[in-house]
C-alpha cells in the first residue's frame, strides 16, 4: 500500500443491521403503495362506481326486495371481480418491472433480505387491495342505502295515500326490503373478496419470481385463478379416472396441491343473498388464506433466493 | 495490516446458455484486492467480466468457483451489504419518487429514521448539487442528474465501500467532470472506491490502482505510474522557450550518444478539457 493511501483517514465500520426487519418490509410496502397510487390504479374505482350506479338505476319490473337483491349481486360480483383482477395485474407489474428497470439491483445491494422484499411487495399490494375494497364497499353501501330508503319511503307513502294496504302488509314488505338492504353482514362478503384477492396475489408473486414478463405472469395467474374455481370438479373427475397412468396421476395430484381451491372462497355469494354468516367459517377461511400466503411466499423464496441478476 | 475492502480470490463465473450444455466463462480464476481507502479501477472492454465481478462482490450473483469478501465478510451477507454503496450503470430508480423521496426510501432500507435520515438527505442533496430539484420527480431528471442522485443514494448509510459501475456512462463532459470531482471528494473523505469503466482517461484521473481485465482474466494490475510510465523515456514540457534555447537543447541531445528526441511539438489540451473550458466560459459570460 502506498504511503499516500496509508495516510488517508478511513471511515468507521457501519452499524450492525438486524438480520430481519419488519421496518424494512414496511418501507418496501409503503413504497409499493405509493407506486401503485401514482400509477393511477385507483382510476378503476371510477369504472366500478359507474357499474354500481348503473345497476342502482336499472329498473326491472319486480318487487323492491328483488331489485335490491339484484343491485347487491351486481355490486358485490363486480367488487369481487375488480379485487382479484386488480390483485393479479398490480402484483404482476411490480417484480418484473423492478427487474427490467434494474431498480432491484439498488434495492438488493442494500441490507435487504429477499424475503423482506417479497413480503413488502405483497403487503403493499394487499394494502391497496384492502383500501380499494373499502372504497368499493362505501360506494355500494351508498347506492344500496339510498335505494333502500327510497323503497321504504314509497311503502310508507302507500299507507298514507289511499289505505289500500294495511299497516301489517306494509310492515311485512318493509321487513323484506330491509332484509335485502344494507346489513352489517355484507362486510363479511367484502372480507371474503379480500381473502380471495390475497391468495391470488401471493400466487402471482410466486409466478413473477420466475416469469420473464408481466404479460406471462398475468395470463398464468388468471389461468390459475380460473382453474382454481373448477378445482373440486376437475379433481374429482380426473383423479377418479383409473385409466390415467401413474405419471398423469402424480401430475394431477401436484396440480391439486399447487393450485388453490378458489371455490371455497366464494362464500360471499350466500352472504349477499341474505344467508346467515357462520363466524367459524369466516375464521376458517382467514386461517386458510394465511396458510396459502405462507406456502406461496415460501415457494417464491425458493425460486427467488438464488436468482441471479 | 488492515483488512482489504474487497478481496476476490480465484473467482470463476460460468453461465449456461439456454437449455444446451454450452457455457460461457465470464470470469476466469480472477484474484485481486482493493485496499481500504484506495480508489481502484477495474478496466476492460465491454463483455470482459467487470460487471459480473461486481455483481458477485455485491451478492447479486453467486460465484461458480472461488470467493469474494467485503471487509472480511462473505459477499452477499447482509452486514457486508451494509458496508457497500452501489451505483449501477445507467441507474433506474422509481420514477414516481422525487429526489428527496428516493434518498429517504433507500435510507429507511438501511435503518435510518427521523432526524438522522432527514439531515443525511439534506447533506447528500447539497453534496451532489440537487437541492433545487429535490422535490421534482425522477421522471423529469436528466441523465447527469440521475447519476448524481444515484451517487447520493450509494452514500446514504455512510458505507465504507462505494462500488460504481460505469459512473459516467452516457453523461456529457460537464456532468462527467462533476462526477469525477465527487469521486475524488469521496476518496478524500475516506471512502474506498471500486469502479468499473471502459473510459480509460476517466480511470487515469481518479484511480490509485488499476486492474486490466480481458476475457474474464486479470491481464495487468498495479499503480497508474507503474502501468503507464515508459522507463527509458522522459518528457519535458517547456513554457516560453525561445528558438535559440530549443536549438541548444537539440545540440546537447545530439552530442549525447544513444539519446534521441522522439517527439516534439506544442503541448495539446484534450478535446474534453477544451469543451469544459468553453462551457465554463459560456456559463460565466451568461452569469455576468
Amino acid at each position: 500500500m502506498s504511503e499516500e493511501i496509508a495516510e488517508r483517514k478511513l471511515r468507521a465500520p457501519a452499524k450492525a443491521v438486524k438480520s430481519f426487519s419488519l421496518l424494512r418490509v414496511w418501507t418496501i410496502a409503503t413504497s409499493t403503495v405509493t407506486q401503485l397510487v401514482r400509477m393511477k390504479t385507483f382510476y378503476f374505482l371510477l369504472a366500478f362506481a359507474v357499474v354500481v350506479i348503473a345497476a342502482g338505476n336499472f329498473n326491472i319490473p319486480s318487487t323492491p326486495a328483488k331489485e335490491l337483491s339484484m343491485i347487491k349481486k351486481v355490486s358485490f360480483g363486480s367488487m369481487d371481480l375488480f379485487a382479484w383482477l386488480f390483485a393479479i395485474v398490480s402484483t404482476a407489474l411490480l417484480i418484473p418491472r423492478d427487474l427490467e428497470d434494474r431498480t432491484l439491483y439498488t434495492i438488493l445491494s442494500k441490507p435487504v433480505r429477499r424475503i423482506e422484499y417479497l413480503l413488502g411487495k405483497l403487503c403493499g399490494v394487499l394494502v391497496v387491495v384492502g383500501v380499494s375494497l373499502l372504497a368499493m364497499w362505501a360506494i355500494c353501501s351508498l347506492v344500496i342505502f339510498s335505494r333502500e330508503s327510497l323503497y321504504v319511503a314509497d311503502e310508507m307513502a302507500l299507507i298514507q295515500e289511499d289505505g289500500r294496504y294495511g299497516a301489517e302488509e306494509v310492515e311485512a314488505q318493509i321487513a323484506l326490503i330491509r332484509e335485502q338492504g344494507l346489513r352489517p353482514e355484507l362486510g363479511f362478503a367484502v372480507l371474503a373478496s379480500f381473502f380471495k384477492a390475497a391468495v391470488i396475489a401471493s400466487v402471482t408473486i410466486f409466478i413473477s419470481t420466475f416469469a420473464s414478463s408481466s404479460l406471462f405472469t398475468i395470463i398464468t395467474s388468471v389461468l390459475v385463478f380460473l382453474i382454481g374455481h373448477a378445482h373440486s370438479m376437475a379433481a374429482n373427475f380426473w383423479l377418479q379416472e383409473t385409466e390415467n397412468n401413474l405419471f398423469v396421476q402424480l401430475l394431477l395430484k401436484l396440480f391439486k396441491i399447487l393450485i388453490p381451491n378458489f371455490q371455497i372462497f366464494s362464500f360471499s355469494e350466500g352472504i349477499v343473498q341474505g344467508e346467515a354468516v357462520v363466524a367459524a367459517l369466516v375464521g376458517q377461511m382467514g386461517a386458510l388464506t394465511v396458510g396459502y400466503i405462507v406456502v406461496f411466499l415460501f415457494l417464491s423464496l425458493l425460486t427467488f433466493v438464488d436468482k441471479e441478476f | 495490516m488492515s483488512v482489504p475492502a474487497v478481496e476476490v480470490k480465484n473467482l470463476t463465473k460460468v453461465f449456461r446458455t439456454g437449455f444446451s450444455k454450452d457455457y460461457v466463462v465470464a470470469v476466469d480464476n480472477l484474484s485481486f484486492e482493493v485496499e481500504a481507502g484506495e480508489v481502484y479501477g477495474l478496466i476492460g472492454p465491454n463483455g470482459s467480466g467487470k460487471s459480473t465481478t461486481m455483481k458477485v462482490v455485491l451478492g447479486l450473483m453467486a460465484a461458480s468457483k472461488g470467493e469474494a469478501k467485503v471487509f472480511g465478510l462473505e459477499s452477499g451477507a447482509i452486514q457486508a451489504r451494509n458496508e457497500i454503496g452501489f451505483l449501477p450503470e445507467n441507474p433506474y430508480f422509481y420514477k414516481h419518487l422525487s429526489g428527496v423521496e428516493t434518498l429517504r426510501f433507500y435510507g429507511k432500507l438501511c435503518g435510518l429514521r427521523g432526524s438522522e435520515l432527514k439531515d443525511r438527505t439534506v447533506e447528500l442533496l447539497q453534496m451532489v448539487g440537487l437541492e433545487e430539484a429535490a422535490k421534482r420527480r425522477l421522471a423529469g431528471y436528466s441523465k447527469g442528474m440521475l447519476q448524481r442522485i444515484g451517487l447520493a443514494q450509494t452514500l446514504i448509510q455512510n458505507p465504507r465501500l462505494v462500488i460504481l459501475d460505469e459512473p459516467t456512462a452516457g453523461v456529457d463532459p460537464v456532468g462527467s467532470r462533476q462526477i469525477r470531482d465527487l469521486i475524488l471528494k469521496l476518496r478524500d473523505d475516506g471512502y474506498t472506491v471500486f469502479l468499473c469503466s471502459h473510459l480509460l482517461e476517466q480511470v487515469q484521473e481518479v484511480c490509485d490502482r488499476v486492474g486490466i481485465i480481458f476475457k474474464g482474466r486479470m491481464r495487468r494490475e498495479g499503480t497508474l505510474n507503474d502501468l503507464i510510465s515508459i522507463e527509458d523515456q522522459t518528457s519535458l514540457t517547456l513554457e516560453g522557450a525561445s528558438p535559440e534555447l530549443l536549438g541548444k537543447i537539440h545540440e546537447l541531445v545530439a552530442s549525447e550518444k544513444g539519446t534521441t528526441i522522439i517527439d516534439e511539438g506544442n503541448s495539446r489540451t484534450t478535446l474534453e478539457r477544451l469543451f469544459i473550458n468553453i462551457a465554463e466560459q459560456k456559463t460565466e459570460d451568461t452569469d455576468q
